[in-house]
């Protein structure tokens, strides 16, 4: 693929994604749905699956209760396959400046376990991790490695709760509870955007214990875009603030961008 | 006390009784009012003050490395932990304690709620929950046992190397809720059925069952202390209205001096709780001397007003000054570093002093008050003094101390002697656990635990890095800003920058923040700020201290040596969780359990260990910026001499191998700080201990006009006090913190009979002129009021034998036989040492007939 066939790509989504959003406008915009699975399955659309790939430069500032920090900075490349489901995803590393140029590599997978690598160049060492589950920290932020990925709605059961002005409050609950430390959570998706902007894990005695909040939303090439989230440990006390800048979408990333090989050798080219 | 002189204070009391007793009973209830306001102290760490540097440094290290009190609750069972019924009540107990309101359940550490990192296939690292869902098979539970076996922070740790015993460590917010959250998981274990044996323990669990002992000492102890000497009381004087002025006086110091305590605002703590004992008795010895010589002197229709007159004048003098010269030896504890024993020394102190003044006010107005009828019936059932059994044996031993002088001085001297070689001997040694008796549950388990487990006693080691790379940076940005391809605007930029780096996070700041600029900054300046951005970045790498593979090698090998010293049950550190990734990354094998070879390498295997469940338990080990680290080292015994030994070996290590450049070094932990005020405290005993014999022997040689006479007074609890401590030395018994306490305190009480005895001796001399009938006199009234009181004190002070806690008991034994030993030696020695040097002391030339059989010579002389 050239770059000009990328570009009439890029336009030709471009098109496509603004007559979705008009369509989306005039079938949802005045007239609230009532059907939760079709609203969590829109609202997951809308914050994984926008634009065939896209780029955005991550930056994580991970604080303590004491207000002790960490940074991470990394650049995501993610891009859909054609069964609309299945994603490859890269994860490049820039700051701190020691773990600069390790990278993740992810196919995430509905339904079954994603495939993941990593490359961690002061070990010379590029290793398979295969995870019990996606509830894990990722990078030590308060982010899950699901958080980032994204949680397939397939997994939970959902409730609407009410609809508001604003948003569709919908209580989530997971069909395998073994499989996860919270038991339910209450989740706010913005009607406008169809973005969720707040999500509040609870426990089994209803309390919650970990918040989700988006701060900031922009609409990028014609998609609805968080720019700016954080996570809150309520029990820790600590939070992590995700902030994204340099976004883009429909790239027309190449398939080979995701491969072992970008490991150990970065596409620059695609990185800035 | 020779010029019997009224007292204008006693004569007002007797005139004015109702005053006296209606003045006395709104002052006890005004400050009984105070007590319900008790706050009880249990925590070992404020034998410290509050600004004890040691103290604040290990309370700084349990905030930077999120450290709280922790319950540890332990499973034991014989054939191994690894069945699955089990490790499900395990995991039961874990998902309990997790969800109890005041524990911080992220931090809850059990099989079942830890990470398990392994390789699951060739060439695949795998993070999973050690035991998400307890295991249902036997080959389930086996499989974890070889998981857990294979990570060295949790092998050993939260389960014992025998594979015998599990353990749950909870931390909690506030360690007042401990004893509430550990009766709920007590509760909730016993609904399990299971057939483990179970221990919930810990130090904040620890500390409330001692208040709680503490509690029942003072509800149980002091008032049975109070029964003891009404009964003995009893026995002296057969009448219960006559002796009830003694119990009064007594029990109105107590609840006034514990009304004061509290309502100054202290609070009770080990030592304070033990002020209603101390009182009890000291507070009675006043009277009974009042209650002795007023029935001696009181005859049928007599005057009690012109008797208890006559009473007081006696006494007024010597009782004014056994009770400073007692108030002394407890206030001279004000005088070591430890904030519970000053309180507790200036309490009995001024307690004793109250006692006195409410004793000779009190005492004359309540007998003067008593129906005569009541004091004849007194009189009349009274026991024959020189009759009764005491009497017999006081003259028996008056005898012999006449006997063989110089014997007597070759045996003391010989005592003395032993004495000094045992108290060279003495091992000074405490652990606040061993305050529990042996029995105690917490005892058990502590007992039990440490069998099984590498150790429940906490030291930490903690390094911090001494250099700050803010002042590298400020020159760096000096040499962007000299650059003159710069443009002016962002030189102001960087020079604002420049002035801002200060604090916490300033170079991090600082390369933030260049970095959002980079992103508006084109053309020569971004290359400037590219170049400067790079520098910045090595800067702060280097800065990483604790991500050093040189510095880490240190650490490894320090905690190699303190292992083999066989002291340290185990140690826990940075060092080990990298070793352990690094491990697992590589080959899962142990020729791969070893440091990485740069500290990016080290950056990239602590960023997979933040990719776990429990990212968190990261900074237990070392700080978010990397300047500070730590190793925890498990020991299996709290006795402050382990520790002391395993700071000896780190001095030691340190020495032979110097701290890398720009590393300090320091203890934290709370068996550290108990060494830390043992030896505290230990010195201040000597301080106290000095400083209370020096007073006490010029009050001597004041009181007596005679330096010859002082120093003779001091001689028995000399004798006494260096007996006892060598005994200490002799059987081996530690020299712990109540042991340490007594020797300046039973200095002022046990002064007390040499005062007595050397007051009346030189008067009965003046008014016989002969040291034989002298010594005759002596050994009948005055030998048995000073054995009764001795009598009263030691017998009062045995309720503490019956007490919860070890310490009480000791001081209960020690104060018993110091008083009833310094008693005997009083009236053993001051005689004989009397009869040796009575030409010097009074000038008689002999008396050959009874003064002794083997020499009339001193061997002073």
């Amino acid at each position: 693929m050239n770059r000009s066939t990328n570009r009439a790509m890029t336009w030709l989504n471009t098109v496509t994604a603004a007559a979705l959003m008009l369509l989306t406008a005039l079938a949802y915009g005045e007239e609230p749905m009532t059907d939760a699975r079709a609203i969590v399955e829109k609202a997951e659309q809308v914050a994984f699956y926008s634009g065939q790939d896209g780029r955005t430069e991550a930056r994580m500032l991970i604080t303590d209760r004491q207000n002790r920090r960490q940074v991470r900075q990394f650049t995501l490349l993610r891009r859909t396959r054609e069964d609309n489901s299945t994603q490859d995803m890269m994860v490049f590393f820039s700051r701190p400046a020691d773990v600069r140029n390790t990278v993740f590599r992810v196919i995430k997978r509905v339904g079954t376990e994603d495939d993941r690598w990593l490359y961690l160049p002061g070990l010379d060492l590029v290793k398979r991790i295969s995870a019990g589950d996606k509830r894990t920290a990722f990078v030590g932020s308060h982010f899950f490695y699901e958080d980032v990925s994204g949680r397939s709605t397939q997994l939970d059961h959902y409730e609407l709760l009410e609809t508001t002005e604003e948003v569709y409050r919908l209580k989530g609950t997971p069909k395998d509870p073994a499989s996860v430390e919270f038991d339910h959570y209450i989740v706010a998706i913005d009607r406008k955007t169809m973005l969720p902007v707040s999500t509040d894990y609870k426990n089994a005695q209803g309390k919650t214990y970990r918040q989700m909040e988006v701060l900031e939303i922009q609409t990028i090439e014609g998609y609805p875009t968080v720019t700016h989230s954080v996570m809150r440990d309520l029990e820790t006390g600590g939070q992590t603030e995700m902030q994204f800048r340099n976004i883009a979408y429909d790239l027309g990333l190449p398939e080979s961008v995701f491969s072992e090989r970008s490991l150990r050798n970065p596409p620059t080219e695609w990185l800035n | 006390m020779n010029h019997p002189r009224q007292t204008p204070l006693v004569r007002w009391a007797i005139t004015h009784p109702r005053t006296v007793f209606w003045g006395l009973g709104v002052l006890t209830v005004l400050f009984t009012a105070l007590l319900p306001l008790i706050q009880i102290d249990t925590d070992p760490e404020n034998m410290l003050p509050e600004d004890n540097p040691e103290r604040v440094f290990h309370n700084q290290v349990q905030e930077r490395f999120s450290m709280h009190d922790t319950l540890v609750v332990g499973m034991v069972h014989p054939d191994g932990i690894y069945q699955p019924r089990l490790l499900a009540d395990l995991h039961s107990v874990t998902r309990y304690a997790e969800q109890l309101g005041g524990v911080i359940s992220p931090d809850v550490m059990s099989l079942a709620s830890v990470d398990n990192i392994t390789q699951n296939e060739q060439n695949t690292l795998r993070f999973e929950w050690m035991m998400r869902t307890p295991p249902e098979t036997a080959q389930d539970a086996e499989r974890i046992r070889t998981q857990v076996e294979d990570l060295p922070l949790l092998f050993d740790t939260l389960v014992s190397a025998d594979g015998k015993a599990a353990s749950v460590y909870i931390p909690i917010e506030d360690k007042n809720r401990s004893y509430a959250l550990s009766r709920n998981i007590r509760a909730h274990i016993d609904t399990l059925d299971s057939d483990a044996q179970w221990h919930v323990t810990g130090l904040p669990v620890a500390e409330d069952r001692f208040g709680h002992e503490m509690f029942v000492q003072m509800g149980i102890s002091a008032p049975l202390a109070g029964l003891t000497i009404f009964l003995l009381l009893w026995v002296f004087f057969r009448n219960i209205p006559f002796i009830l002025s003694p119990m009064i006086v007594a029990m109105a110091t107590v609840l006034i001096t514990m009304g004061a305590l509290i309502g100054a605002g202290f609070t009770v703590h080990i030592m304070s709780s033990m002020i209603a004992i101390f009182l009890m008795p000291i507070a009675v010895v006043d009277s009974v001397h009042i209650l002795s010589e007023f029935a001696d002197r009181y005859r049928r229709g007599a005057n009690a007003k012109v008797v208890v007159t006559e009473v007081m004048s006696h006494l007024f003098k010597p009782m004014l000054l056994t009770s400073v010269t007692s108030a002394v030896g407890f206030f001279s504890l004000m005088l070591t570093p430890i904030p519970p024993v000053q309180i507790f020394g200036f309490f009995v102190g001024m307690g004793i002093l109250l006692a006195f003044a409410m004793t000779i006010v009190v005492v004359p107005a309540y007998l003067t008050s008593l129906n005569p009828s009541t004091l004849d019936r007194m009189v009349d059932r009274l026991p024959d003094e020189d009759k009764t059994r005491l009497a017999g044996a006081l003259t028996a031993l008056g005898r012999a101390a006449r006997a063989r002088t110089r014997l007597w001085v070759l045996g003391f001297s010989a005592l003395f002697a032993v004495s000094v070689w045992g108290i060279t001997q003495i091992q000074i040694n405490d652990n606040p656990v061993r305050w529990f008796k042996a029995d105690h549950e917490l005892r058990i388990a502590d007992r039990t635990l440490n069998d099984h487990f590498a150790g429940t006693y906490d030291a930490y080691l903690v390094f911090d890095s001494t250099v700050s790379p803010d002042a590298q940076a400020r020159e760096l940005l000096d040499e962007a800003m000299a650059k003159e391809i710069l443009s002016e605007n962002q030189q102001a930029w960087l020079s604002a920058q420049r002035d801002a780096l200060t604090g916490e996070h300033a170079l991090s700041d600082l390369i933030l923040a260049l970095d959002d600029r980079l992103f508006e900054t084109s053309g020569t300046d971004a290359r400037v700020f590219e170049t400067l951005m790079e520098e910045l970045e090595q800067l702060q790498s280097r800065g990483q201290t604790f991500l050093q593979p040189t510095i880490l090698a240190y650490l490894d090998r320090l905690e190699s040596a303190l292992i083999d010293t066989g002291r340290v049950g185990k140690s826990n550190s940075l060092v080990d969780v990298v070793k352990t990734v690094n491990r697992e990354l590589r080959s899962g094998e142990a020729k791969d359990f070893q440091l990485p070879s740069s500290a990016e390498a080290v950056a990239q295997t602590l960023l997979q260990y933040q990719s776990s469940h429990r990212p968190q338990d990261l900074w237990h080990f070392v700080t978010p910026d990397y300047q500070s680290s730590l190793i925890w080292l498990q020991l299996t015994s709290g006795d402050n001499q382990q520790m002391s030994a395993v700071v000896d070996a780190v001095n030691r290590y340190i020495q032979d191998h110097p701290l890398p450049e720009g590393l300090s070094m320091q203890w934290a932990g709370k068996t550290y700080l108990n060494v830390v005020w043992q030896s505290e405290m230990v010195e201040g005993m000597a301080t106290s201990l000095v400083s209370a014999f020096v007073i006490v022997l010029v009050m001597m040689v004041l009181l007596f006009r005679s330096l010859w006479f002082g120093l003779i007074a001091m001689l028995p609890l000399t004798l006494t006090i260096t007996g006892i401590y060598g005994l200490i030395g002799w059987i081996g018994k530690d020299y712990d913190m109540p042991i340490a306490v007594l020797s300046a305190l039973t200095l002022g009480l046990s002064i007390d009979f040499a005062i007595h005895f050397v007051e009346r001796a030189r008067a009965t001399a003046r008014a016989t002129g002969d040291w034989s009938q002298t010594l005759d006199v002596m050994f009948r009234e005055p030998a048995r009021a000073i054995a009764r009181n001795a009598i009263v004190i030691a017998v009062g002070f045995t309720p503490l034998l019956l007490a919860p806690l070890v310490p009480y008991i000791t001081v209960g034994v020690f104060l018993a036989s110091i008083m009833a030993l310094s008693a005997l030696v009083t009236l053993v020695l001051l005689p004989v040492v009397i009869t040796l040097l009575r030409r010097i002391l009074f000038g008689f030339q002999d008396s050959p007939e009874n003064a002794s059989t083997h020499t009339d010579r001193s061997p002073i002389e």
